[in-house]
C-alpha cells in the first residue's frame, strides 16, 4: 500500500505537469496514489457505498477524466485532492444517473452544469488556500466521532440527512444539528488561523 | 443585497452530491450570483478533498492502471484524428427583447434555451407560469412571473417548495425578496407572495412531488399544487 511521503502540493505539480506537458510518468504516479483512495472512499470498511467492482468502474472514469481536464486544473483555486474530489463526486453523480429512467434527451443539462468543477470565483491566495484545506485537515481529525461520522455518510457513503436519519434511527433535526456542529468547529479552525 | 440563502445543511447536501438534481439546480443558480455561498462551497469541497485525502486506500484491480492507459491511447488517437466539434448549435434563438431573461445564470441561461419557446400559460391575472423540463421527475420545476404589484392567491403545497428570484422583487407575510435570493418553504407553510409595484418579478421554482394532487379545480385556483414533473 502507498504511503503518501509527498506533501499535497507535491500532488498539484505532478498535476499540473499531466495538464501542461501530458506527462504519463506523472499520471501513473497520480493513479497509484490517488486510485486506491478513491476506491477506498466508495468501499472499505468504513464506506459501502459501492461494490468493489462498481468502485473499480468509478476508479477507471474518474482517472479517465483527471487525464483529459488537467489543462484546466488551477493550482491557485484548490489543491489536487479537492480538484479530483469535485471530479470524482461529479463522476458518481453521472454513474447513478445513467441507471436512471428519469433522464429524457430533451433536456441535456449536464451534471457540469449544475456542480462546476472550474469556479470563476477569483483564485484564492495561494498560501491562504493552503491554509483553508490543512485547517479543515486539523479540524476534521479532532472533531467528535458522532459529527465526523455524519460527514462521512453524507461524503462517502453519498446519503441524504434524511437517510442518514433513517439508518441511525435519530431525528432529522438532531442529524442536522450534528453537521451543523461540525462545520462549525471547522470554520472556527479557519477563523482562529485568520483565514477568514 | 443577498439576503437569504441556502442554509449549511442544503450546501453540504449539494458539496457532497446527495442533493436532488432540480434542487441542485437551484443552488447551483444561486452559487453563480453569491459570491458568499460559492466560498462556502469550495471549503465543503475541501472537505470532501480531505476525506479523499483520509480515505482507506483500498488496491484496485491489478489490470487498472493499463486498462486506463489504453483507454487514454485510443482517446487521444481518436482525438487527433476527428476534427474538434461544433459548438451548440441551438446557440441563442431568444429574442433578448425580455429584460427578465436577459442575465440569467449560466445554468438557469441553458434550461432556457433547451426549453425553448417557453410556453407561459395565465394562472391568474397577476400569474404566469412556465414548465420547463429539466430531465428529472420528483420536482415540478418551473418559472412563475408575477406582473407589476400583482397579488398571487394564497398557497400551500404538499412538498417542499425551492424559489430562487431571478429579476424584480415579492414580499409576502415574512419579507422582501430580491435577486439572488433563495428560499425554501417546508410543506404546509402558507404564503402570498405579490409582486412590487416598480416592476414584475420571475422567479425560479421547484417543488417536490405532491403526495396528492386536488384535480382540476385546484390547479385553477392554486397552480403550486398542479404538479407536473419536469
Ligand atoms: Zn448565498
Amino acid at each position: 500500500m502507498q504511503v503518501p511521503q509527498d506533501r499535497d502540493d507535491d500532488w498539484s505539480k505532478l498535476l499540473k505537469l499531466v495538464g501542461g506537458k501530458r506527462d504519463r510518468a506523472a499520471f501513473e504516479r497520480l493513479f497509484n496514489h490517488f486510485a486506491p483512495l478513491i476506491k477506498g472512499f466508495h468501499h472499505s470498511r468504513n464506506s459501502q457505498a459501492f461494490s468493489a467492482d462498481a468502485a473499480d468502474e468509478l476508479v477507471q472514469e474518474v482517472m479517465f477524466r483527471v487525464w483529459r481536464k488537467a489543462p484546466a486544473f488551477d493550482a491557485g483555486k484548490a489543491s489536487a485532492s479537492t480538484w479530483i474530489y469535485t471530479i470524482m463526486r461529479n463522476c458518481r453523480i453521472d454513474m447513478l444517473r445513467r441507471g436512471s429512467r428519469h433522464r429524457d434527451a430533451a433536456s441535456d443539462i449536464e451534471v457540469e452544469d449544475i456542480w462546476d468543477e472550474s469556479p470563476e470565483g477569483q483564485p484564492l491566495v495561494f498560501l491562504q488556500k493552503s491554509r483553508d484545506e490543512r485547517d479543515i485537515a486539523e479540524g476534521l481529525r479532532n472533531l467528535p466521532a458522532e459529527q465526523s461520522h455524519v460527514l462521512k455518510k453524507a461524503y462517502m457513503e453519498g446519503k441524504s440527512h434524511s437517510e442518514i436519519s433513517d439508518e441511525l434511527g435519530l431525528p432529522l433535526g438532531t442529524v442536522k444539528s450534528r453537521v451543523r456542529l461540525a462545520l462549525k468547529k471547522l470554520q472556527t479552525s479557519l477563523i482562529r488561523s485568520g483565514a477568514e | 443585497m443577498i439576503r437569504h440563502h441556502p442554509d449549511q445543511n442544503m450546501l453540504l447536501e449539494y458539496a457532497a452530491g446527495n442533493l436532488p438534481w432540480a434542487v441542485s439546480l437551484s443552488v447551483s443558480a444561486h452559487l453563480q450570483l453569491c459570491p458568499q455561498c460559492r466560498r462556502h462551497c469550495e471549503n465543503l469541497n475541501h472537505l470532501g478533498g480531505n476525506l479523499l485525502d483520509d480515505s482507506e486506500p483500498q488496491p484496485t484491480a491489478d489490470d487498472a492502471l493499463q486498462r486506463l492507459l489504453d483507454r487514454i491511447e485510443v482517446a487521444e488517437r481518436q482525438s487527433a484524428e476527428e476534427p474538434r466539434t461544433a459548438t451548440d448549435t441551438r446557440a441563442d434563438k431568444r429574442g433578448s427583447n425580455d429584460p427578465a431573461l436577459a442575465n440569467l445564470p449560466r445554468v438557469i441561461d441553458k434550461l432556457v434555451r433547451n426549453n425553448w419557446p417557453l410556453k407561459w400559460q395565465r394562472v391568474s391575472p397577476a400569474l404566469k407560469m412556465s414548465r420547463l423540463k429539466s430531465g428529472q421527475d420528483r420536482y415540478e420545476v418551473a418559472f412563475h412571473r408575477i406582473g407589476r404589484g400583482g397579488k398571487t392567491a394564497e398557497h400551500d403545497h404538499r412538498g417542499q417548495e425551492v424559489v430562487l428570484v431571478l429579476h424584480g422583487r415579492f414580499s409576502d407575510a415574512d419579507g422582501v425578496y430580491g435577486p439572488g435570493d433563495f428560499l425554501v418553504r417546508e410543506p404546509g407553510e402558507v404564503h402570498r407572495p405579490i409582486a412590487t409595484q416598480d416592476q414584475e418579478c420571475l422567479c425560479f421554482s421547484v417543488v417536490e412531488a405532491p403526495v396528492a394532487v386536488t384535480g382540476l379545480l385546484g390547479w385553477l385556483v392554486n397552480p403550486f399544487l398542479s404538479f407536473r414533473p419536469g
